[in-house]
């Protein structure tokens, strides 16, 4: 899947390789061009032992030349290498963030939020990196190990035995070290982790660390994750340590001997002396290109690991169908029928068999105990989740055949914590478009009680709002996405506990808005005080996800305990 | 003595190879980026730190030049192996290939011992800047941690530790070995012939020029590219903790734009940086080139001359080749130490702020506390008083309830009672004692608390509960939780209390988070009580519970309650009306009905419609 990313740009790779080629070989070439220089110009072979100039400034202006080209080559791989390896990156990363947006719920549910993130980002560059080494990488060393290799048997078997001795014990050191290292890249990519999680969570925390003058307790968990990371990073460094030099000793043997064995083969006459320093010059290509091969299989192995992380986002399938309607033939008009829902992996129902209808324009209120199921419903109206038996209505259609987007522009959900986007409020208000008319975002800023505080705030609709609303109060943020629900005039609302940090004077006032101004708008009011369903058309009660009545106020005054004893819990002392 | 040819090839491929295997590998190495506005005193600063491993240092420094000995005399015994082959003297040649196998043996044995000591020393030294920097960050006073932005705090506390770990551990010996590198052929050089060292020394010019005029070039991209990586970043964080709202909205379509625009624009900085410091290795190897000829032509004119032998000018060769390599290499190691110390820098800047003071006397038992506010001032920005002039008095052992509308200043009232902030003018007494005269731990571990915004750790469920005490056993838990109506959640919990609550507990709806830090507050048995709209979330039934089981509970002294549901306040001996950070009006329940004020107003409005 993520390979189709990068064959898209296949021509970049071909080009990069092509250059490198060259470059390879101009590199292969040139120390022949150096020995001749130095053999017949300096050493003076065949000039009576006398330094050659007039030799070294002919063959120079070639190696100039050769040069120039071999220089000219390497930029260009490296040009068309970037350009393919960032361009199927950027690609991949367009593409992986569109999958993010169109999941499902239940989808970002099963990713914590943060391995998202990463995946995104450092994933797909650790999968650029790679691209990028493979393609210079691979090819480089492939021909310095085919040419080496070749050259190195052409001038004497005994040469060939050196590389087939000294290859293997290579081959299994870098093994080895892969073998030891790749667990613990793994781990000490945990380890930051935590690290990062606990230093975040302290931060964010720090008032109630404070106040629990934990603040020895919470060094202490620091410090071990701290040392729990150094210890992995310790480890790296000691295996990688003994790497090296252990990769040079077997080198400059296996050179010893390639000297050694020449050098009884030149006694014996069946060698010149220059073939000798050419094997040691041809055996340091092979064994050095085995250990850039090392290098690059630990890339392939931090790359594969990413490309199956970025896998796993690019193979979720689509969760939720769309359908085609628009409208359906009861505007505004939305019921439930038999609904039953269990959200993914938990075991009992968060709804279960739940009937209602309510006509359009009119005003349903819910209430009930803390999760028992209220949120749940709105989420099925707007199509967050879909039921599992039963069917939810919107126009008197079910909700699986509308267009996801136009049921979305339908419903306005304003959700139990408010959640805003950097940018400035009336940004926030307009809800993400692009070209929207002021007097517009004050309209529904004044309905919902926003405008006055709004125009208090320093720069007033233009004040930038930080992240995550940061500056602004709880109930001032929960003002800003009514106003952001208000401003879009869908047909239907829904309210989810969307006014609980609201003192009771401005929630009073946003639902006779409502009333007044929204009353042929269908609205959902889902609530903890009383005094916040009691007028509405009809209230649903809700208990461990069940109706446990339905009816204006006195009719479940009447006939609900549940009901009646909520009511008293907020009304008691006042008898 | 022609064996140059294969000397220069391995030396150049060994320290490329070298500088990739680095820990942490060629991924993770740092790209140039910012500079250090006061490099000296930041740096001096730094290595402070080293201080207690200066014998290892030593050590270090020692192994190094052993190292580099070992392994610049080796060529000179492979030379005269192969001298011996040409000559074909096969008697001197196993003893030659011995010396030179073993001073390969050696150096590698010394590069072993120094790379597994200077593993050991940056695993001190940052566990040291580490702790003292997490020790100064969850003691500083509040008002520090509020006016940085969370994000940059995070940062300076993961990256720029991680930028100052990667060079520590990494750039060290490289730096030293370098150096060295470049003196001893230097000195060779001179040594040969000093005309022609000087000659090359155009060498170093011009690979100094590159590789400045390089990094300067990339540099900017790699700026630029990590700004667009910020953007790139929020864009996709505020999407995902948004996702609900982005589905609900249809705003898909604009977090993709602005998305894909930050990822073209990363790519095409990325590109430019990227390819312009790749380049560098070609570059490189032309130079190399260059000052070969260069050193081939003017040798061979010298040698004419007389001024050098025909040996000396190949000798001249490799030490040439030895000699622009860690020219490059130190100028990358010196942007990877300018990057990380920068980063040093933030860090210093936050380590040389004041720690909140811990002085101060034992507050005693405030079992039965009053609380006084006298005259009290208090604003976040000058000149914007949040709290002005605000008096109020609780008598001890009574339950006080602030309401008044948003921004009217109750949650301040609490902040200045934590010592989270201190007061601009007046003062807040405790049975009649300053609090600024107690030690602010003591005082903060009596008082009980439960904030607006609830906090929950990533630890198991009784871990989050016994945040107060580790020593609290299952049964106080049961307690506690039947009180604050938290014993139907944990009973529902698939392991019980051992339950992990990933992700900071973001999986767990807003009133059981809710409930989970009311029990916490609970078990913390304090004796003084503060609840910040802590059943906001909560349904009035469980919170009626909550309420009967404070009444009876665990005989807790002096309760603050915050809330706008009036009903959660009804009870309370005295409830306090504030509007615009002053005290509006007080008095119980009845008293204050009774009165026809702010309370009254907002009792009818809350109740409209009952008496239908």
């Amino acid at each position: 899947m993520i390979s189709v990313h990068a064959l898209r740009y296949w021509y970049f790779a071909c080009l990069a390789s092509i250059f490198m080629i060259f470059e390879v070989m101009v590199d292969l070439y040139q120390p022949r061009l150096m020995a001749s220089i130095v053999d017949q110009g300096i050493l003076g072979l065949g000039h009576d032992g006398k330094p050659d100039p007039d030799f070294i400034l002919s063959t120079g202006a070639v190696m100039l030349l050769v040069t120039l080209s071999g220089c000219f080559c390497g930029i260009g791989s490296g040009v068309f290498a970037n350009l393919f390896s960032q361009k199927a990156a950027n690609r991949l990363r367009k593409d992986c963030f569109g999958r993010i947006l169109d999941f499902s719920f239940a989808q970002t549910d099963r990713f914590p939020a943060g391995s998202l993130i990463t995946r995104t980002t450092s994933d797909i560059t650790q999968l650029r990196i790679m691209w990028g080494q493979m393609i210079r990488g691979a090819v480089r060393c492939g021909m310095f190990l085919f040419a080496g290799s070749v050259a190195m048997l052409s001038l004497s078997a005994d040469f060939g035995a050196v590389v087939i001795v000294a290859m293997p014990v290579i081959i299994a050191e870098i093994v080895f070290f892969l073998w030891k290292t790749t667990p613990l890249f793994t781990s000490l990519q945990e380890k930051l982790d935590r690290l990062n999680s606990v230093i975040r969570e302290n931060i964010l925390g720090i008032r109630v660390v404070k106040a629990y003058v934990s603040q020895d307790r919470e060094t202490g968990s620091f410090d071990s994750s701290a040392r729990d990371l150094a210890d992995v990073r310790f480890r790296i460094a000691l295996l990688l340590a003994a790497l090296h030099p252990l990769m040079n000793v077997v080198l400059n043997l296996a050179v010893a001997a390639v000297i050694y064995s020449g050098a009884v083969r030149v006694e014996s006459g069946g060698m010149h002396p220059g073939a000798v320093m050419a094997g040691v010059t041809y055996m340091s290509q092979i064994l050095m290109s085995l250990l850039m091969a090392a290098m690059i299989f630990q890339t392939v192995s931090r790359g594969s690991a990413s490309a199956r992380r970025i896998g796993e986002v690019l193979r979720q399938k689509r969760e939720l169908g769309d359908g085609t309607l628009v409208r359906g033939s009861r505007p505004g008009f939305v019921s439930f029928r038999n609904v039953s829902f269990a959200y993914p992996g938990s075991h009992g129902f968060a709804l279960h068999d739940v009937s209602f209808d309510l006509q359009a324009g009119g005003t349903l209120a819910i209430i009930g105990p803390t999760g028992s199921g209220k949120s749940t419903l709105a989420a099925l109206i707007a199509r967050f989740y879909d039921a599992e038996y039963g069917s939810v209505m919107v126009d008197d259609q079910d909700v699986r055949l509308f267009s996801k987007s136009a049921l979305r522009s339908r419903v306005s959900v304003v959700l139990q914590t408010s959640q805003l986007f950097s940018g400035t409020v009336a940004d926030n208000i307009a809800g993400g478009k692009g070209d929207y008319s002021v007097d517009e975002v004050v309209r529904a800023a004044k309905l919902a009680e926003a405008d006055e505080f709004i125009r208090a705030l320093p720069e007033g609709y233009d004040t930038p709002v930080g992240p995550g609303g940061s500056g602004l109060s709880g109930g001032q943020r929960q003002r800003l996405a009514i106003s952001r629900a208000l401003f879009r005039k869908s047909d239907i609302l829904i309210l989810d506990d969307a006014t609980s940090a609201l003192d009771f004077r401005t929630e009073r006032r946003i639902l006779d808005h409502l009333r007044e101004d929204f009353s042929s708008v269908t609205k959902i009011i889902i609530a903890q005080r009383i005094s916040t369903v009691m007028s509405a058309d009809q209230i649903l009660v809700l208990d461990q996800g069940r109706a446990a009545g339905c009816g204006s106020h006195s009719e479940l005054m009447a006939s609900s305990p549940l009901y009646r004893s909520i009511w008293e819990s907020q009304m008691q002392e006042e008898k | 003595m022609s064996d140059n040819r294969a000397l220069q090839y391995r030396k150049e491929e060994q320290t490329s190879v070298r500088a990739s295997l680095r820990p942490g590998g060629a991924a993770m190495m740092m790209k140039p980026g910012e500079k250090p506005s006061r490099f000296r005193e930041s740096f001096f600063r730094l290595i402070r730190y080293f201080s207690e491993d200066r014998y290892s240092l030593f050590l270090i420094l020692l192994l190094v030049v052993l190292t580099v000995s070992c392994s610049v005399s080796a060529p000179m015994f492979q030379s005269r192996a192969i001298d011996c082959v040409v000559a074909v003297d096969l008697d001197a040649l196993p003893g030659l290939l011995g010396i030179m196998c073993s001073l390969y043996l050696l150096s590698g044995i010394f590069m072993l011992l120094q790379s597994r000591i200077t593993a050991a020393v940056s695993r001190r030294v940052i566990l040291r800047l580490r702790h003292e920097l997490f020790c100064r960050v969850v003691h500083l006073p509040v008002r520090d941690t509020d006016a940085a932005t969370r994000g940059d705090l995070i940062s300076r506390m993961t990256n720029d530790t991680d930028n100052i770990d990667s060079v520590v551990s990494s750039s060290l010996s490289s730096f030293i070995q370098c150096v060295l590198m470049l003196v001893l052929s230097f000195a060779a050089m001179l040594w040969i012939c000093w005309q022609l060292a000087l000659i090359s020394c155009t060498a170093i010019a011009l690979s100094l020029l590159v590789t400045v005029t390089v990094t300067n070039i990339s540099r900017r991209f790699f700026i630029r590219r990590q700004e667009v990586l910020g953007e790139l970043n929020s864009t996709v964080e505020e999407s995902l903790t948004n996702f609900r709202t982005v589905t609900a909205y249809n705003m898909q379509q604009g977090a993709a734009d602005r998305f894909n625009r930050s990822s073209d624009e990363l790519a095409r900085c990325g590109m430019i940086a990227e390819t312009v410091s790749s380049s560098m290795g070609p570059l490189m190897n032309m130079i190399n080139n260059l000052i070969f000829l260069l050193v081939a032509v003017c040798g061979a004119w010298f040698s004419l001359k007389g001024l050098i032998t025909v040996g000396g000018i190949s000798a001249f060769f490799v030490y040439s080749r030895q000699f622009t390599r860690p020219v490059t290499e130190i100028s990358m190691i010196y942007s990877q130490i300018q990057t990380a110390l920068a980063g040093a820098e933030r860090i210093f800047e936050l380590l040389d702020k004041n720690e909140e003071s811990s002085a101060g006397e034992e507050p005693g038992d405030l079992k039965s506390a009053s609380i006084e506010f006298r005259h009290v001032t208090f604003s976040y920005e000058p000149g914007h008083p949040v709290l002005d002039d605000f008096s109020l008095k609780i008598e001890a052992g009574s339950k006080v309830a602030l309401v008044g509308s948003t921004g009217s200043g109750k949650t301040t009232v609490i902040n200045l009672l934590m010592r989270f902030y201190e007061p601009d003018s007046g003062e807040i007494l405790i049975n009649g004692r300053n609090i600024m005269d107690f030690n602010v731990h003591e005082l903060r571990r009596r008082i009980g608390i439960v904030l607006q915004d609830t906090v929950l750790f990533s630890a198991s469920v009784r871990e989050n509960l016994i945040y107060a005490d580790s020593s609290l056993t299952d049964e106080d838990i049961a307690e506690a939780a039947e009180f604050s109506g938290l014993s139907e959640f944990i009973s529902g919990l698939p392991e019980g209390l051992d339950t992990e609550l990933a992700g900071s507990g973001c999986h767990l709806s807003d009133g059981q988070r809710q409930l989970v830090a009311i029990c916490r507050a609970f078990l913390s048995s304090p004796d003084i009580l503060i609840l910040d709209e802590a059943t906001s979330n909560v349904d009035t039934r469980t919170e009626k519970h909550i309420q009967d089981a404070m009444a009876r509970l665990m005989n807790i002294g002096t309760c603050l309650v915050i809330a706008h549901r009036l009903s959660t306040i009804q009870d309370a001996d005295r409830i306090v009306v504030m509007d615009h950070g002053r005290l509006a009006e007080t008095g119980s329940h009845g008293e204050l009905l009774k009165k026809g004020g702010i309370y009254s107003r907002l009792y009818s409005i809350q109740f409209a419609g009952q008496a239908t």
